[in-house]
């Protein structure tokens, strides 16, 4: 990524423009968890306001408002300084608010021409204006500088294409306000280029725009100014012109600091689990693990942080033999078992805890002694001559859930009658107590109960002092803080830089956005 | 040579019969699944629209009368259909299995409750063949696309206007993304199920012209169980013609012509059952992907919850 | 000593009787919509005017008010079990089997044919004649099941072109290679010690078909929660996710489920030959494939589930025909009381709003045997 000077890419003059749009005191809350609290945000007019926070800050759910998917539990939101109520998403439309989702809503064998203008349909008679549509959308294009061609099915087009048709969506709709949820989350740096260019020119036409992301870098090169959101506050609001990296690396990252679990000093031994130059695709081609090389030794914790949607997910898909591995070699124990798959690797000792525990670490409608058998029924003393033996199974799991306080530790309960934090108990019960060499554990507390929490983190500290090798994969930088002996960071499917758990926010916060290490 | 001829003129002929039911039920399924509900209940909305079909023209002594019967009966089954898949979210399939069940059953049992007995109901006024002048009168296509009856020349003009509809109306590019990515509809305003309704509705309205057309087309009298898996042939058909108008026709067409040829080819050449099971044997062939893998509607067969 | 005996109870009296109320629950479900679908059907009655009261009692009779009523039931019922568990097994896998109307006429046409050319070998020849009908069918079910593990081809649409296939194939050989000298168009009747023999006098026709649909059914519940397959088909069927990330293969699973399938779907065909008919003529009876779906559906997917799905569907058919015989109500009606059981089975909101809410969780429950 090219080095931006922190100045913004436009002039301060927005500041005094009039308020577009303003969301007062917003607050809304799922359960007991508050995705947003007391927020408030203002846009000018002809400004890009930068959205700045980590996943699960908020961020969405605050844009899901304005759009008319949630409706605040508190708070008002008012456009032009009038007060609005925002129903639903055709009343967001019709106040002039477009937004271009993370996932498009796209339909692959339509045109360009026919996705942008359906429910809004230009007419002749009976017919569809498709003519009609074309000029709209070529008439659109060439406005604001968004080059598509408006008969190519957009199953064709690359995903950077994608969006532009995307935004041209919102822009048939006469959109002034225009909210981007991670927009460059999926684009080349050249295609970023090509989208920051459409961005001034939609702001030189009096639109007004927010900019919802991670990357603080872009946000310096683009916004005006910058709201940083963090655990469902608003934690400040800047100037672009007036920040830089590092102070928006504090804002965005830093917490407080929560309960630290006592680490006893372990002496690492041999490597146990090594990949190299390991290539992985992501499902749609791309390359998600881009040449990635790490060693986890035994005794040790390496904590791999990084935002999500980094490679985290393909990473450790492939080093637990569950996805197939492009280029590059995986070692276990010394063993090349590249070519293996998840079950000899299972059975030489690999402990693999999923990051989507519902889906794909338990078959939610069964028993949780089927659960705790999932990878070991075709094993004695589970199994022999195919048949299986559900009294054996059921014994065992007894003793592993209790021993890993599941609760309730029943055997027969089945897995989704579990809470989060019970069910991956569970996953656990089943994949330490057969006693594995490596772990490989990917948001092992994601969604789980603070108790529950503390319970894990025990676990693996105990694997850790069995001369176990873990290697843990997780979004709660606190949590790879206080487990990891050491840190490395992930970006765009590379490994970024290697720190020790006493590394800084600042530091951390730089690396998980992409700057790579410098030295000083 | 005349001999030759004469066979030929009857086996076209005879192809265009067959064929027509095939096609408007395989439009009409067209128009469901491109909405994204999968309608396996093709067989018991024509059996259930060919019944009411004779009722009607018996009971008011007019054909026209007994075509009105069956497009409401079509539409009533087809909305039971709408109802379970669209609004109680019950399985598709097992709702399409149930129609043809309910059909099936239901035509045997008003069978003896309106006409006494069972097997076969009496003579009814029907559509008669309706020779257009000039037209019929070419050489040996004349006779075989222009003398026949007035449902036929209904189907005929049904393959455009709906090719038309479907890719050339609003309406009709809003049921494809309804189809493809409901998501996208509901953001853009759209109502899913009501999109879905209308697709299925016309389903079954044009499953009931296929209907009407066994009944009171060929035999001027309804037969129990005589749609004999033609609704299931529809299906293959619209699958083997990739949810397209024309391409489903065009393979109703083969279809029909198969199924002619079993009654005036030779049966030493190939044997009838043989024949009988070509459709369905390249519909599995385009499944599995030779010539291009037939993709069905992405979303089609998931009830769609609008959040 | 006491406190070791205590453990073994413990863990056994709360399963059992959690897996009492898991049967009881879902088979609650199944139980409303068959009554609700009664109240229908006598709705109708009256509007045709005829008495509910009397046409339901002569239904009841002819299903089960003597034994040569209670063997015409078993009789319909064999059948259905080995079709409805054919469904049954490939949903358990996640999987729909439409394939059964045409996997029974495999079957028949193999026994048919089996049975004929080594009727002289009597029993052992039975058996034969079972076992090469078991193994058609395995093989015509592994077809969609191949297609759709290996081109994810759907199977509903496959497995229903296959059914068409499948009826004009064996038709084509009753018809002709094998076809009798006899009158009947068909194939030539089977030795009579080679036939399934009845079940006891009093019972009319009905034979030992059904003790064999009752051990397939036992089968089956062995192979799907005591064996190393069953366990896989299971985890496939209820998570496509998991059980891949626990090193399961999803493609061989799906093949082998359908083709267990068509195994018994195919044994249900042999089994009308062989104890029933006595050979295959054409017409051969139809609907039992299609209706194995809804026996399926009703019974939840389970063997036992199946066997009182099967006896309700055959019990339903030959009640029919005293309904009939003594009140005039055309024996057609059973066919639209089942239609419609199946449509509320399915639609559980309506039931829901019937019923209220507590039926939901009700349908909800799957019948997982477990002991």
């Amino acid at each position: 990524m090219t080095e931006r000077e922190a100045g913004g890419a436009t002039t301060g003059a927005q500041a005094e423009a009039p308020v577009v749009l303003e969301m007062r005191g917003i607050t809304k809350a799922f359960g007991p968890v508050k995705a947003n609290d007391n927020i408030s945000i203002t846009l000018h007019r002809g400004e890009i306001l930068g959205l700045l926070g980590e996943n699960g800050a908020g961020k969405s759910t605050l844009m899901k408002i304005l759009y008319g998917l949630y409706k605040p539990d508190s708070g008002a939101i008012f456009i032009d300084g009038e007060e609005v109520e925002i129903h639903d998403p055709k009343d967001a439309v019709s106040r002039g608010i477009g937004m271009v989702h993370q996932h498009f809503t796209l339909i692959p064998p339509l045109t360009v021409a026919e996705n942008i203008v359906l429910g809004a349909e230009p007419r002749k008679g009976f017919s569809l204006d498709l003519e009609g549509a074309v000029k709209a959308t070529e008439e659109l294009s060439e406005r604001y500088g968004l080059v598509v061609d408006p008969r190519a099915r957009v199953a064709d087009l690359s995903v950077g294409v994608q969006q532009r048709v995307e935004i041209l969506k919102t822009l048939y709709r006469e959109a002034r306000i225009l909210v981007l949820d991670e927009p460059t989350a999926v684009l080349t740096p050249q295609e970023t280029e090509d989208l920051f260019a459409v961005l001034k020119e939609l702001v030189a036409d009096g639109l007004s725009i927010i900019f919802i992301t991670h990357k603080l870098g872009e946000l310096l090169g683009i916004s005006d100014r910058i709201t940083i959101i963090r655990d469902g506050h608003v934690v400040a609001t800047v100037v672009t012109a007036e920040t830089d990296e590092r102070e928006l690396a504090r804002l965005m990252v830093g917490r407080d600091v929560l309960l630290r679990v006592e680490k006893t000093e372990t002496k690492p031994g041999e490597p146990r689990l090594a990949a190299e130059e390991l290539v992985v695709l992501s499902n749609t081609g791309a390359r998600a693990v881009d040449a990635v090389s790490l060693e986890v030794r035994s005794g040790e914790i390496l904590g791999v942080a990084g935002v999500d949607g980094n490679g985290q997910t393909e990473l450790a898909d492939a080093l637990a033999g569950v996805r197939y591995a492009e280029s590059g070699r995986v070692y276990l124990d010394g063993e090349d078992v590249t070519a293996l798959g998840s079950d000899p690797r299972q059975e030489r000792g690999l402990a693999y805890v999923p990051e989507d525990r519902a889906s794909k670490g338990l078959v939610q409608d069964f028993a949780l002694y089927e659960n705790n058998s999932l990878k070991t029924y075709d094993e004695p003393p589970f199994s022999r001559w195919g048949w299986i033996f559900p009294k054996v199974m059921r014994r065992r799991a007894a003793e592993n859930l209790r021993a890993y306080d599941v609760r309730p530790p029943d055997p027969e309960a089945r897995a989704r009658s579990l809470s989060g934090g019970n069910q991956q108990k569970a996953i656990l019960a089943r994949e330490f107590s057969d006693d594995p060499g490596v772990i490989i554990a990917s948001q092992p507390t994601r969604g789980v109960d603070v108790g529950a929490i503390e319970f894990i983190h025990r676990q693996l500290l105990e694997q850790r002092s069995e001369g176990k090798a873990i290697l843990l994969i997780s979004l709660e930088l606190e949590e790879v803080r206080s487990l990891s002996d050491r840190i490395v960071v992930i970006y765009a499917g590379r490994i970024v830089g290697e720190v020790g758990p006493d590394a800084t926010d600042e530091e951390l916060g730089l690396l998980m956005a992409g700057r790579e290490e410098k030295s000083t | 040579m005349d001999d030759v001829l004469t066979s030929l003129g009857t086996l076209f002929a005879s192809t265009i019969r067959n064929a027509t039911p095939l096609i408007f039920a395989a439009l009409g399924g067209m128009f469901s699944e491109r909405s994204g509900v999968v309608n396996i209940g093709l067989e018991g909305l024509m059996l259930i629209s060919a019944f009411a079909g004779v009722v009607g023209a018996s009971l008011a002594g007019s054909a026209l009368v007994g075509l009105g019967f069956a497009l409401a009966a079509g539409l009533i089954f087809a909305l039971i259909h709408a109802l379970m898949c669209i609004t109680f979210e019950a399985d598709q399939i097992i709702s399409g299995t149930a129609i043809n069940l309910l059909a099936l059953g239901g035509t045997g049992f008003l069978m003896v409750q309106i006409f006494g007995s069972g097997g076969t109901s009496p003579r009814v006024p029907g559509f008669k063949e309706v020779p257009i002048p000039l037209l019929s009168d070419i050489p040996l296509i004349g006779p075989a696309l222009f003398n026949q009856s007035l449902l036929v020349y209904l189907m005929y003009l049904l393959i455009p206007i709906t090719w038309f509809a479907v890719f050339r109306t609003p309406f009709g590019l809003r049921l494809r993304a309804t189809g493809e990515v409901p998501e996208a509809v509901d953001t853009a305003g759209v109502s899913v199920s009501r999109m879905r309704y209308y697709g299925v509705a016309l389903s079954g309205l044009l499953a009931a012209c296929g209907g009407v057309y066994l009944s009171m087309g060929i035999l001027s009298a309804f037969t129990e169980g005589m749609t004999n898996g033609r609704g299931f042939i529809a299906l293959a058909a619209l699958i083997f013609g990739r949810w397209n108008p024309i391409g489903a026709a065009g393979a109703a067409l083969l279809f029909g012509f198969a199924q002619a040829v079993t009654f005036q080819a030779p049966q030493e050449v190939i044997p009838l059952e043989f024949i009988q099971m070509l459709p369905y044997i390249l519909t599995i062939v385009v499944l599995a992907g030779f010539g291009g893998r037939a993709i069905a509607p992405a979303a089609i067969g998931k009830p769609y919850r609008h959040e | 000593m006491s406190e070791e005996r205590r453990e073994p109870e413990e863990t056994r009296s709360p399963a059992f009787r959690r897996w009492m109320a898991n049967a009881a629950g879902a088979l609650i479900f199944p139980l409303i919509a068959i009554l609700i679908s009664f109240a229908i059907g006598a709705v109708i009655m009256l509007v045709t005017g005829n008495n509910p009261v009397t046409a339901f009692g002569a239904l009841l009779r002819g299903a089960f008010g003597s034994p040569l009523a209670i063997g015409r039931t078993l009789l319909n019922a064999t059948p259905l079990v080995f079709t409805g568990l054919a469904v049954a097994v490939a949903f358990r896998a996640g999987l729909f089997n439409i394939g059964g109307e045409g996997q029974f006429f495999i079957g028949a046409i193999t026994a048919a044919v089996v049975g004929a050319y080594l009727g002289s070998l009597g029993v052992f020849g039975m058996v034969l004649a079972l076992a090469a009908c078991a193994l058609a069918g395995f093989l015509w079910g592994a077809i969609p099941g191949f297609l759709k593990a290996y081109f994810g081809a759907h199977e509903v649409i496959t497995t229903i072109m296959l059914n068409y296939v499948g009826i004009y194939l064996a038709t084509y050989l009753a018809l002709n290679p094998f076809r009798s000298e006899g009158l009947v168009p068909g194939t030539e009747a089977i030795d009579l010690t080679a036939r399934i023999p009845f079940l006891a006098a009093g019972l009319g026709r009905a034979n030992y078909g059904f003790v064999f649909a009752l051990v397939a059914a036992a089968a089956v519940y062995l192979l799907l929660w005591r064996t190393k397959r069953g366990f896989e088909i299971r985890a496939v069927g209820l998570s496509p996710g998991a059980a891949s990330y626990a090193g399961m293969g999803i493609g061989l699973n799906t093949v082998l489920a359908l083709a267990i399938g068509g195994s018994l779907a195919a044994l249900g065909g042999g089994e009308e030959v062989l104890g029933v008919y006595g050979k295959m003529s054409i017409p051969f009876v139809e609907n039992i494939g299609f209706n194995g779906i809804g026996v399926a559906l009703l019974g939840r997917n389970h063997p036992v589930g199946v066997i009182l799905g099967a006896i309700l569907f055959g019990g339903m058919t030959a009640g029919a025909q005293e309904m009939q015989f003594s009140t005039n109500v055309p024996l057609q009606l059973t066919d639209v009381l089942l239609a419609v059981i199946l449509l509320l089975v399915t639609a559980t909101k309506l039931v829901e709003l019937i019923v209220g809410k507590r039926a939901r969780a009700l349908a909800g429950t799957r019948l997982e045997g477990g002991l």
